[in-house]
């Protein structure tokens, strides 16, 4: 049944609907909390119905579900939980505090979901739309705050750019090769010896409109900035989710209907990847604004996952995959630890503002230290153990190059990680920081400890991707 | 045998005891206890010691073995811990453990003024004595080796037992350092020893020395390899017994206490090079350049030392002066073949050089730590026993009949002339040139420093006699210098010298200068006694009888006199030729090589990644327009990337 | 692949659009007083990957590509009325909207 492989979706679709309803009708004050407390809800009961969804391609080809779809799944649908679980605390403050937030990450959750389930070019253009235009609201959400304006602004603008360049690539591919469904183009391409020029620049423009939402390289100049200017936990949805999900789109593509002429495209991957994570790591050294820093650190971090799907193997898609999760896992924590950064009711965002945090909140350091070290690729944590396997990945392809640029830049980043954590233990101490709602405690500590406890779990994980990856090249 | 190997085994192994309970636990047991510990128990070992010699001497049945434990076993290479009892080390461990013995008696007393505590001072001797036990009881040249090494490392830790003053820290290291120097030919000696004979151990060696002989080693020229590894022990036998050009280091050494001067830098560390080239007198006997060579250098020792210690105004200066020239002797008799005549002088130096060193330590005890022998003066009286001593034992030294230095220095140069070669001449006219400036020497210390006016009246009042601990052992060796000689010439040098040694001394079949020792012409034999006596003449003559003859002499040849003071400037030579370029090149790759590239590299690359990341920063201009023609040029340089890798 | 195309075949098209697709693109960052006109660029992008598959739908002959025109249009919409809305709550807080003000963040 077609229904039958949705269901997650459109479970999540009604209860969004339900919630928004929910909310419009509520007479007294803004029923925020409990919206947000729905939407937690709603994104729970999608994870239980994505675990149980079975394998199968339904609704005439646009809509495919395997294990790689349910990875990826649970993974946007956890970045979303926990970014709606971040907002929750300090809602008012942030001025966010209206319930269409939660609908809204919610329905950019769908769209995510959409796309890691997308078997045609048509499914993937609108997930990601659907996804896009949620976050750009989102960053504008605070009405009176000139950053976040000018943040949701640039992210439109650049994203909008990014969008028709894909569509325009989406059209040529569909021109060339007869059809828009993945299982056919992939038929298409490996019959014929010669592919059409007009089809390989079609790759070309739709893997600049999905690296974009990756924020690599060359792609990436509006991540500092939007991260910036945003709310920060629409900042910390934004590092998690979309990236995952436009993950998911790139690999489905690449290694499905475009996996035939991936010699012709690998190379361009390899640049990507170098480059960003070059660029990641050197321009990161100056920064003084915490969130801009996690921007470029999220731009290196992707540099590194794209390593793995340079790789072109299945061992590289699961690296990839591995990387994804102990990214996710890291970035919501960091994210927990920089919205608890108030001081006299105002957020604060340097990084001279974490001076002393050792002495003064020797907990909240703690975990961000975990999440630095973890960042930088520091074992046991679990960072480490996704370089370790995107590096390993490279290395039996090959690719010696990619693997020592990598290395060189990892070392180059961990400056800017231990940065952070010297000037927490080993800086004067300036005014502590305001007590944090429990939701930020809950949410940094328990990041924390799946950072440290990554080990336990990599064994499950690790199958998992291994099972998602082999299921990509079937 | 048996009773011999215990007592053996008790007399090595003692100081080894003492010297770990002293050192570790000292500071918790306190001076007194760790003095007494260390001082009975070497004691003991004196007793064991001699005890083991008399009685292997009357069972015989030598060499014997005893295995202690495996140390290196690495394919062929085998090395490992034994002690060997043959007549060679049964008499230097009597010999050692007596004196160390006696020195540490002494020592309680004169180290009983510090006010830091001792126990550190007693547990390094019974070190040194343990090390020296090792040293001359091993089996194979590894052990012998780590004996070597051991007392070089005691000898640091002694002569700078002062550690508060730069001076012997300086002369710590100095002993060291120059010590190392001829330790690395050693090591090179060993290793072609063992890539020659395949093995370290000295029987093995010795039972294959006949059927190499004419084995050559090519470096720098074709040459027998015998010369060649009997020249680089020899050269590391330089070092150990401050022969001439690695000397510099014996005078300086006098900055540590007394006691240590008297039990290392006399009668045993210094001793151990003659030791080895004694031991390896089966393989030295078939090396004759290097024999030549060993004659030449101790013959010029010889003389050096003895001019240098002419004119010196320290008192332990002098002596040790006195020691590098009679270790010269003992070096020429090794030269001429004479192991023996060597190995008996060792002894019977042991016995007047330590009575002089700790006779020394009394005078210096008595006036107050001063050391200046022209502020002393006129002291007999006030001193008698210690000047007795001194008396005793410059006799010895002179080699006037009948005390104990007659006997073993006119063996030397009796055998000297009887080698019968050029080297041999002139070694025996050096050796009695320097009988003749040693007698003069000698007693020029006694008249400076106990007759004539005292110098220093404020000295003279406070002098005292030295407590009991340290008038004791001066009477022990007192009587040693006397009558060692007379009672071990004939079984050292005699007839009875084939007996007592049985195997452990080798010489080759064309070496009769031991046996022909008596045939020396009656005018040259008389030549040295002479020359002894003419120089107590001549001293009293310049001290005593018209004192100011030394001064005009030294006005009137200043530049020898100066020449002689400066130690015939060896250390302003090596000054230059070593110190400084060594200085300047240790300062090069500092500054340059450490600081500059390997500090540089990565200081240079900290600069370099942060110049270049501010570079990238300046990229986000902020302006959106920026950013949507970046990515456009991103977009085309993707597509031009792909079309030209089509 | 003339398919529906007539005598022209599929070239006209294609070209035209791409003159679209540059003339969107250039108007994003070409222009520098005005943020409404980069609204509009926006759009014309879309219209050019709208205009290629319409050509291309009727090229193959398959009713795929002119279904997914209708969806873009419709999403070109909602993304235009977000758009909007964005630049109205920018300029409540910012006060201009030349394209050159738009830079408080950078670095």
């Amino acid at each position: 049944m077609n229904w039958t492989l949705a269901l997650p979706e459109i479970v999540l679709a009604l209860c969004g609907l339900a919630i928004l309803v929910f909310g419009v009708v509520q007479k007294k004050g803004q029923p925020f909390l409990a919206c947000s407390m729905l939407t937690i809800g709603a994104f729970v009961l999608t994870a239980f119905l994505v675990v149980m969804s079975p394998d199968g391609i339904g609704y005439n080809h646009i809509f495919v579900n395997d294990s790689f779809a349910r990875f990826m799944k649970i993974l946007s649908l956890a970045g979303g939980a926990l970014a709606t679980m971040l907002t929750v605390g300090y809602a008012r403050e942030l001025k966010v505090e209206r319930f269409e937030f939660p609908v809204l990450l919610l329905f950019s959750t769908l769209g995510t979901m959409m796309m890691a389930s997308s078997g045609n070019l048509m499914t993937l253009f609108i997930g990601l739309e659907l996804s896009s235009l949620a976050i750009y609201i989102l960053c504008a959400f605070a009405r009176d705050d000139v950053r976040g304006a000018e943040a949701g602004l640039k992210y439109f603008v650049l994203g909008s750019l990014a969008s028709g360049l894909l569509l325009y690539g989406s059209a040529l591919v569909y021109g060339f090769a007869g059809t828009m469904e993945y299982g056919a183009i992939q038929t298409a391409l490996s019959a014929t010896s010669a592919v059409p020029m007009g089809l390989m620049i079609g790759i070309v423009f739709m893997l600049a409109g999905l690296t974009f939402k990756l924020s690599a390289v060359p792609f990436h100049m509006w991540t500092p900035d939007v991260y910036q200017g945003a709310p920060t936990p629409v900042t910390a949805f934004m590092a998690g989710a979309p990236k995952i999900a436009a993950f998911a789109l790139l690999l489905r593509v690449m290694a499905g209907p475009f996996g035939h002429v991936a010699p012709q495209w690998q190379i361009l991957v390899e640049a990507i990847a170098i480059v960003s994570m070059v660029f990641g790591s050197l321009a990161a050294i100056p920064q003084t604004d915490i969130k801009r820093l996690m921007a470029y650190s999220s731009i290196g971090h992707m540099g590194y996952a794209l390593m793995g799907l340079s790789a072109g193997t299945e061992e590289g898609m699961r690296g990839t995959l591995v990387y994804l999760t102990t990214y996710l896992l890291m970035n919501v924590g960091a994210f927990a630890v920089i919205i608890a950064m108030r001081r006299k009711g105002r957020a604060v965002t340097g990084i001279a503002d974490l001076a002393g945090l050792g002495r003064t909140d020797p907990g909240l350091a703690t975990a961000m230290a975990i999440f630095m070290f973890s960042m930088a690729g520091a074992p046991p944590l679990a960072g480490f153990f996704g370089k370790l396997m995107v590096f390993y990945a490279a290395i039996n392809a090959h690719l010696f190059g990619l693997a020592a640029v990598g290395v060189v830049s990892s070392v180059i980043g961990a400056y800017y990680y231990v940065r952070i954590i010297k000037v927490m233990f080993f800086d004067e101490a300036t005014a502590p920081l305001d007590r944090r709602p429990l939701s930020l405690s809950f949410v940094s500590v328990g990041m924390g400890v799946a950072t440290v406890g990554f080990l336990v779990v990599l064994g499950p994980v690790s199958t998992a991707a291994q099972a998602a990856a082999q299921a990509l090249f079937r | 045998m048996q009773t011999a190997s215990t007592l053996f085994e008790i007399a090595v192994l003692g100081p080894l005891f003492a010297c770990m309970v002293a050192g570790l636990f000292g500071r918790m047991m306190g001076d007194g206890p760790a003095k007494a510990l260390t001082t009975s128990i070497m004691v003991i070992a004196a007793l064991c010691g001699s005890g083991a010699l008399f009685t292997a001497m009357h069972i015989g049945g030598m060499p014997v073995v005893v295995q202690l434990a495996d140390w290196i076993r690495a394919g062929s290479f085998h090395a490992a811990w034994t002690l060997r009892l043959d007549t060679l080390s049964l008499s230097m461990v009597a010999m050692v453990t007596a004196v160390s013995a006696l020195v540490h008696i002494y020592s309680i007393g004169y180290m009983g003024h510090e006010t830091t505590p001792t126990y550190r001072f007693f547990s390094y001797l019974s070190l040194f004595t343990f090390a020296m036990l090792m040293l001359v009881t091993s089996n194979d040249l590894i052990q012998l080796f780590f004996g070597w090494e051991g007392v070089g490392l005691a000898s640091y830790l002694l002569i700078g037992y002062w550690y508060d003053r730069p001076s012997a820290c300086a002369a710590a290291i100095k002993a060291f350092v120059v010590n190392r120097v001829a330790d690395l030919f050693f090591m090179v000696g060993i290793a072609l020893l063992f890539v020659e004979f395949g093995s370290v151990t000295y029987d093995n060696i010795f039972a294959l020395v006949p059927a190499h002989g004419d084995d050559t080693y090519t470096l720098l020229g074709t040459h027998r390899i015998y010369e060649t590894i009997c020249l680089l022990l020899f050269i590391g036998a330089m070092g150990k017994s401050a022969q001439l050009f690695l000397h510099t280091w014996l005078p300086d050494a006098m900055e540590g206490p007394t006691p240590v001067s008297a039990l290392i830098h006399a009668a045993t560390m210094v001793t151990a090079g003659v030791f080895l080239m004694a031991r390896m007198s089966p393989l030295v006997e078939f090396a004759p350049d290097t024999k030549a060579f060993i004659l030449f250098i101790g013959a010029t020792t010889c003389f050096f030392a003895a001019t240098v210690g002419l004119v010196q105004p320290d008192i332990k200066r002098t002596i040790a002066y006195s020691t590098c020239s009679q270790l010269g002797y003992m070096f020429m008799a090794v030269g001429a073949g004479a192991y023996q005549a060597s190995m008996f002088h060792l002894t019977t130096h042991a016995f007047f050089k330590a009575l002089l060193f700790l006779g020394a330590g009394s005078v210096i005890h008595a006036v107050h730590d001063e050391q200046n022998m022209f502020r002393m003066g006129g002291l007999w009286k006030k001193i008698p026993l210690t000047y007795g001593a001194m008396w005793l034992g410059s006799l010895a030294l002179a080699g006037i009949f009948p005390f104990a230095g007659y006997w073993s220095k006119d063996a030397i140069l009796e055998a000297t002339w009887m080698a019968h070669s050029g080297l041999g001449f002139y070694g025996w006219t050096l050796g009695c040139i320097t009988a003749f400036i040693t007698a003069l020497y000698s007693w020029r210390l006694i008249f400076l420093v106990f007759h004539g006016a005292p110098r220093d009246a404020h000295l003279h009042e406070g002098a005292h006699e030295s407590p009991v601990w340290m008038t004791l052992p001066l009477v022990l060796l007192g009587v040693g210098a006397v009558l060692a000689g007379l009672l071990l010439a004939p079984y050292y040098v005699g007839e009875g010298q084939a007996a007592f040694w049985s195997g452990a001394i080798v010489n080759a079949p064309g070496n009769t200068v031991i046996a022909t020792l008596e045939q020396t012409p009656e005018l040259i034999a008389l030549v040295p006694t002479f020359a002894g006596v003419l120089g107590i003449l001549v001293a009293y003559l310049c001290y005593v009888a018209s004192p100011t003859i030394p001064a005009s002499f030294a006005t009137s040849l200043r530049p020898i006199y100066l020449f002689l003071l400066n130690k015939w400037y060896f250390d302003e030579l090596y000054d230059h030729l070593f110190v400084r370029p060594y200085r300047a090149l240790a300062n090069l790759l500092w500054k340059g090589a450490d600081e500059g590239v390997i500090e540089g590299i990565p200081h240079g690359l900290a600069r370099m990644t942060a110049g270049t990341a501010a570079q990238a920063v300046r990229t986000q201009t902020g302006s959106i327009a920026i950013y949507a023609f970046t990515m456009l040029i991103g977009l085309v340089v993707l597509v031009s990337t792909l079309l030209v890798f089509h | 692949m003339t398919g529906g195309l007539g005598s022209i075949g599929i070239g006209p098209y294609l070209t035209v659009s791409a003159i679209l697709l540059v003339l969107g693109v250039f108007g994003i960052f070409l222009n520098r007083k005005n943020v409404i006109i980069i609204l509009m660029s926006i759009e014309l992008i879309l219209l050019s990957a709208n205009l290629n598959f319409v050509a291309f739908s009727s090229a193959l002959g398959d009713l795929s590509g002119q279904v997914f025109t209708l969806f873009v249009l419709t999403i070109a919409a909602a993304e235009s009325a977000i758009g909007l809305a964005i630049v109205t709550v920018y300029f409540r807080n910012r006060g201009s909207i030349e394209v050159e003000d738009i830079t408080m963040m950078k670095g």
